[in-house]
């Protein structure tokens, strides 16, 4: 059964664009580097509802949550990989 | 009588409750005095003027998603059907106590403009730029608002902006290059200003995609004094560039933009230095000392 983590990396790789020929590493700057876009948060936001299995609130979001997988692990998946 | 215009009036602060403000005498010499620091900024880029209308094609605005992102700002240019029959039935009672009593409208297709650059973007729509483009502009606009506050929060406001299209590098270089002189302005001003990341005032906002990037990845910074922001540092993206098919090397341009709002710098440097005309600060003469500066430190 695949982790939530590779469920996440799945997930941005079959959005991202322009990955870098190493493809996507845990560190890759995913909105800053614009592999993904704001379309993309809301879908993000309800991927990862759901493999945490709790809502967030996006009042709360922060500068820098959704900077790379590991920070997104870290913040919302109990930096499960 | 708010306690800005009890402060101000003798200064040339008069005051329309449905947020405008008329200016004249020493607070409007105070506000030609602020737009021509902005200008003198402008020029340390050599960013040519350009000067747009009042209105802006609705169509053009919602090629970057303005009406369904800020519904609740726009204020439209509306006006009657010509026909002889609706125009009549009009003027048997233009007005009654809950204001203009509208018959048939004809198509509205043009929004009061809510920012200055957006006229930039749509003008130069199909360009394609062999080098970094450099501009400023100054325009009345318009944004409905639940409430007003003289000087601070208006339906018609000025904003004078600077704007770059070029490449992501080039954009970036100006943002923060403009950034730092107009911090050095607020300096020789001794305004006390803050830089925070902000989000733009979105309809539903928790369910826009824009507003979420934008707590994500701030790409809107403030220059606030107290509470209120005076001027703005813009990072667009290519969002811009993709609507306008404006390319430079090939890519959708990027563009940025830094904002001033006029009637908040009054409010600020009032606030600071009092009502007294005497007391305040040669603007213009600082924002050039502060470009020779940059200007020489970039010299070669």
């Amino acid at each position: 059964m695949p982790s939530d983590l590779d469920t996440l990396r799945k997930w941005v790789i079959g959005k991202a664009k322009d990955l870098p020929p190493e493809g996507l590493t845990d560190d890759l700057p995913l909105l800053a580097g614009r592999h993904l876009t704001s379309l993309h948060v809301p879908e993000l936001i309800l991927l990862l509802e759901r493999l945490r299995g709790a809502p967030i609130d996006v009042e709360q979001l922060r500068a820098g949550d959704f900077h790379s997988l590991r920070v997104i692990a870290d913040r919302f998946l109990d930096g499960a990989r | 009588m708010t306690e800005t215009v009890a402060r101000l009036a003798p200064v040339g602060l008069a005051w329309r409750p449905n947020g405008q403000v008329v200016l004249s005498g020493p607070l409007l010499r105070l506000a030609r005095a602020c737009d021509e620091a902005f200008t003198v900024l402008a020029d340390v880029w050599r960013a040519e003027p350009e000067e747009h209308p009042a209105l802006l094609d609705a169509e053009a605005l919602q090629a970057v998603d303005f009406l369904t992102s800020f519904p609740h700002l726009a204020s439209f240019a509306g006006c009657l059907d010509a026909g002889e029959e609706n125009l009549r039935d009009f003027t048997a009672q233009p007005l009654d106590d809950s204001g203009v009593r509208l018959t048939r409208l004809a198509p509205v297709r043009d929004v009061l403009t809510p920012a200055a650059c957006y006229h930039v973007y749509v003008h130069h729509r199909g360009e394609s730029l062999t080098a970094p483009m450099h501009l400023t502009t100054l325009n009345t606009c318009f944004r409905r608002e639940t409430h007003y506050l003289p000087l601070r929060r208006q339906w018609t406001f000025r904003m004078r902006e600077i704007v770059c299209l070029g490449t992501r590098q080039e954009v970036t270089d100006f943002l923060r290059g403009t950034r730092e002189l107009v911090t050095a302005l607020f300096e020789e001003l001794a305004l006390p200003i803050s830089w925070e990341a902000a989000t733009d005032p979105f309809f539903q906002p928790t369910r826009s995609p824009k507003y979420l990037a934008q707590r994500l990845r701030p790409t809107k910074h403030e220059a606030q004094y107290g509470e209120l922001a005076i001027a703005s540092v813009n990072l667009h993206e290519d969002s811009f560039g993709d609507a306008y098919e404006i390319t430079r090397a090939g890519s959708p341009v990027t563009t940025g933009c830094v904002a001033f709002g006029l009637e908040r710098w009054l409010f600020a440097l009032t606030d600071r230095y009092g009502a007294d005309p005497y007391a305040w600060p040669d603007v213009a003469a600082m924002a050039r000392r502060v470009a020779g500066v940059a200007s020489e430190a970039a010299a070669p």
